[in-house]
């Protein structure tokens, strides 16, 4: 039944194991220099979606359908035997169809060819061949055994906390519209059990956990678990960041989650500083609150647990703009292995792209009838130098 | 440096790997099912019966999308809106009286879908009646056709999802004369929408079984458009012709929708034009101004359902199914909880438990396909035919191993249902 999670393709076949995550890079790994890179690649990605469903003004769940896709892909295939951007292309194109929001082919393919052929993504040709994405689209639908229809934390989230009316005219900006329109509260039971009532929320506050919710796909949670626990997770460390008992909620609680992570990087938490948030009239206990949900509480806790560790991971993350230290991030480098890494500088993209090439020719190689292959798992590295060398 | 093979791949066809593997792994709709004949072609595509080659030989009718292509050019486009939503759906829902989707089979750029095959159609069995029988439906069987179908919408509406494309030829009964919704092509899913239900399809249902606030260009809608349909169809199986029988008015070239004033007149003729006090809702319409022009009606469903439908209570079923105002209609759920179908005869699950073997409507005809075809054909040219259609559609890539029979066929072809041919009405107008 398409309304009751229980029963959806969602829940009955695409909550998988970490144990199913991890085999699922066995071959990746392989192939990669180092297997660390491989763990930024979920951010990459997930970016990189983002990226593409902005220029294709995607609402924030199609968005996150399209990453949810993708990674369900990935569950079932290899980065390095794929070519993830055309992966992304069609994700984004079955995405929209999937959430009545159809994007031509052709704008899709002119989208993914400009933002693909940017410096940081390797100036990549990509095809101007609307063939080729749906081609890859019916591959897509093939692995993803057609199921289409998938669920977001948004809708707990809505369901959860009701905005303040007070003062909602003052954050009309952004994403939050989304709130509004996209998505209207849900008017259904609650499937899980709740308390009573809803959580009174801060519109700076339920604008924090949205962008949780949105940074949550840069992590691969959407696998491991049901998103109304991602949401009330997302709640949960809305919590830490704006304590609604504390009228002089500081920022110091943002440095409770981690350094700076969900703070600096929750995509829309400048619009909203901390002093605009919280204080709801009557106090109301939220972790009692929480506790009364008819969830497991430590897996609610995994979650946050994993939010915050993705969050670390992205902070030794930048995007090439931001990264002014030279040499670091320079695809295909003199040498690979002086190509930085987590401790020369922050991880680029156009570092990524340039890891991702590398497994991908190696992979390439090893499959090619002319060069014979070298036994693995010798450093992948290496190989290629033999290659390039005798090449 | 890479080999040549190796970077021509990574430059030209990265997905290479990729597609060698699938392709493998790949078991096509001839390996699986012996084609039996060709049922149908719809807006969509073309429907054929056919025999499982595994699991006792169950027969089932695969349903073959046409390739999404725009204009006459064959540039392929990817998978149609229509597709995508009957595949998403049909995988989420699990029913009696919904047809079930067996499988998907994704083969040379055409979508296959296995449905559990269902011998009859309410169209079909009008037909029948008015045709070879000349005799009504039985009330017994008027009854279970209509609690069946009732029963499966009230699954449909509570999975949140509206059909919005009821009529008679979209609902099927097996040989077991047990009822399944069919053609979920134009279904959405209404929870939480992204995009107002408008904003997709301008229209919805075909014209005969559309709602008066869909004619009266209302922008918003409810599960209330489907209940409506139904009671279009109950009413066309008991007169064995549909009550509304209108003429559609044609989009104009720019595709604006314009005022359906025949149907709309065909529906006052019968029910009375709607005031205020029917339907509070009606003066805020966007056709109430053309609405008011129309000639003015008083309701004669009492003497219609007196000829027809015999009885108090059916009388009040219908009633309630043509309420104006989509506010007090009543809903799949009430539907069923009708004193109809409490009072006797009652209905049964078998739906032709109670008449006789001959009146039961004939099994469904077959025949071999005209146009480009899932038929068999011999091997060597099936060959030919797959290679030729890759190239066509994909230009330079290469046919794939595991295919092997002419499905790629880009033309939709003209199929016709049986003896039946349907006059305007029954198609509906879609859209993209
Ligand atoms: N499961 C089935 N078993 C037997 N026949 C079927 C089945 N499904 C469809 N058919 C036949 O094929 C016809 C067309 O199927 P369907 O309505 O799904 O396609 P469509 O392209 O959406 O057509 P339309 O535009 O007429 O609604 C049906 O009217 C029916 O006669």
């Amino acid at each position: 039944m398409a309304a009751d999670f229980w029963v959806s393709s969602h829940y009955e076949r695409w909550i998988v194991d970490r144990a199913t995550l991890h085999q699922a890079r066995a071959e990746d790994i392989q192939f990669a220099e180092n297997p660390e890179y491989l763990d930024y690649l979920p951010i990459y990605f997930a970016n990189l979606i983002t990226k593409l469903g902005k220029k294709l003004q995607f609402r924030q769940r199609i968005i996150a359908t399209a990453t949810v896709f993708f990674r369900r892909f990935y569950l079932k295939n290899s980065y390095c035997e794929t070519d993830p951007f055309t992966v992304i292309a069609a994700c984004c194109y079955l995405a929209a169809k999937a959430e009545e929001s159809p994007v031509h082919i052709k704008v899709i393919v002119a989208e993914s060819k400009s933002l693909f052929s940017q410096e940081s993504y390797g100036s990549r040709p990509f095809s101007s061949d609307n063939g080729k994405i749906a081609e890859m689209e019916f591959y897509l639908v093939d692995d993803l055994e057609c199921d289409l229809v998938v669920f977001h934390p948004y809708r707990t989230l809505l369901s959860l906390c009701k905005k303040e009316a007070s003062d909602s005219s003052s954050s009309e900006e952004g994403e939050t519209e989304d709130l509004g329109v996209g998505i209207g509260p849900d008017d259904g039971p609650r499937y899980w059990g709740t308390g009573d009532g809803q959580l009174e929320f801060t519109p700076a506050a339920l604008q924090t956990a949205w962008s949780i919710i949105n940074d949550s796909y840069r992590s691969q949670l959407c696998l491991l678990y049901p998103p109304h626990l991602i949401a009330i997770a997302a709640i949960y460390l809305t919590f830490i960041l704006h304590p609604p008992t504390r009228p002089d909620s500081s920022p110091v609680a943002a440095e409770h989650i981690s350094a700076d992570g969900a703070r600096r990087r929750s995509s829309r938490q400048a619009h909203n500083p901390p002093r605009a948030a919280a204080t709801p009239k009557k106090p109301q206990d939220p972790i009692a609150f929480l506790a009364d949900l008819n969830v497991s509480l430590p897996a609610v806790a995994a979650i946050a647990q994993e939010i915050i560790s993705m969050y670390t991971l992205w902070d030794r993350y930048s995007e090439d703009s931001m990264c002014g230290v030279p040499g670091v991030g320079t695809p295909s480098g003199e040498g690979a292995d002086a190509d930085g890494g987590p401790d020369g500088g922050h991880i680029t993209p156009s570092f990524l792209s340039a890891v991702l090439l590398r497994m991908r020719e190696a992979r390439v190689m090893d499959a090619s009838p002319i060069a014979p292959s070298v036994s693995r798992p010798v450093a992948v590295n290496k190989r290629l130098e033999r290659a390039q060398a005798a090449g | 440096m890479l080999d040549e093979w190796s970077s021509n791949i990574l430059q030209h066809d990265p997905m290479l790997l990729y597609r060698h593997k699938r392709d493998g792994n790949h078991r096509s709709v001839t390996s699986k099912y012996e084609i039996l004949g060709f049922i149908s072609s719809g807006t969509y595509g073309r429907v054929y019966k056919a025999r499982s080659l595994s699991e006792g030989g169950t027969i089932h009718a695969i349903k073959k999308f046409k390739p999404d292509k725009e204009g006459d050019v064959i540039t392929y486009t990817g998978i149609s809106q229509s597709a995508i939503r009957e595949i998403a759906l049909n995988r989420e829902i699990d029913h009696e009286n919904i047809v079930a989707l067996k499988e998907v089979i994704l083969e040379d750029k055409s979508i296959y879908m296995v449905f559990e095959y269902a011998e009859h159609d309410f169209l079909q069995v009008i037909h029948h009646h008015s045709q070879t029988l000349r005799a009504s439906i039985t009330l017994t069987v008027l009854k279970s056709l209509t609690y069946q179908l009732l029963n499966g919408l009230v699954y449909l509406h509570s999975c949140h999802i509206l059909h919005r494309d009821l009529k008679p030829a979209n609902i099927l009964i097996t040989s077991a004369g047990v009822v399944k919704i069919g053609d979920l092509g134009l279904a959405r899913l209404i929870y939480e929408p992204l995009q107002p239900l408008f904003a997709g399809d301008k229209v919805v249902v075909t014209i005969w079984y559309r709602a008066p606030e869909l004619l009266m260009g209302a922008k918003h809608y409810t599960k209330a458009i489907d209940c409506w349909a139904v009671g279009c169809v109950l009413a066309e199986l008991a007169s064995l012709r549909p009550i509304f029988k209108g003429e559609e008015a044609k989009l104009d070239s720019k595709k604006n929708v314009p005022f359906q004033r025949d149907q709309l007149l065909k529906i006052f003729e019968v029910l009375g034009t709607p005031d205020e006090n029917d339907w509070p809702g009606v003066v805020h319409m966007p056709e109430y101004q053309s609405m008011k022009r129309l000639d003015h009606f008083q309701s004669q469903l009492v003497g219609w359902c007196n000829s027809r439908i015999r009885g108090p209570q059916g009388y009040d079923l219908m009633r309630r199914l043509f309420m104006y105002d989509p506010d007090t209609r009543l809903t799949a759920k009430d539907a069923l909880q009708h004193k109809w179908f409490q009072d006797e005869p009652k209905p049964t699950w078998n739906a032709f438990q109670t008449i006789p073997q001959q009146q039961i409507p004939p099994h469904r005809r077959i025949t071999q396909d005209e146009a480009p075809s899932m038929m068999p054909v011999p091997q060597h040219m099936s060959q030919q035919g797959v290679g030729h259609a890759h190239m066509v559609a994909f230009g330079q890539s290469q046919s794939k191993p595991g295919s092997s029979a002419s499905f790629a066929s880009l033309s939709g072809g003209g199929g016709h249902y049986g003896a039946q041919s349907g006059g305007n009405g029954r198609k509906k107008a879609r859209l993209g």
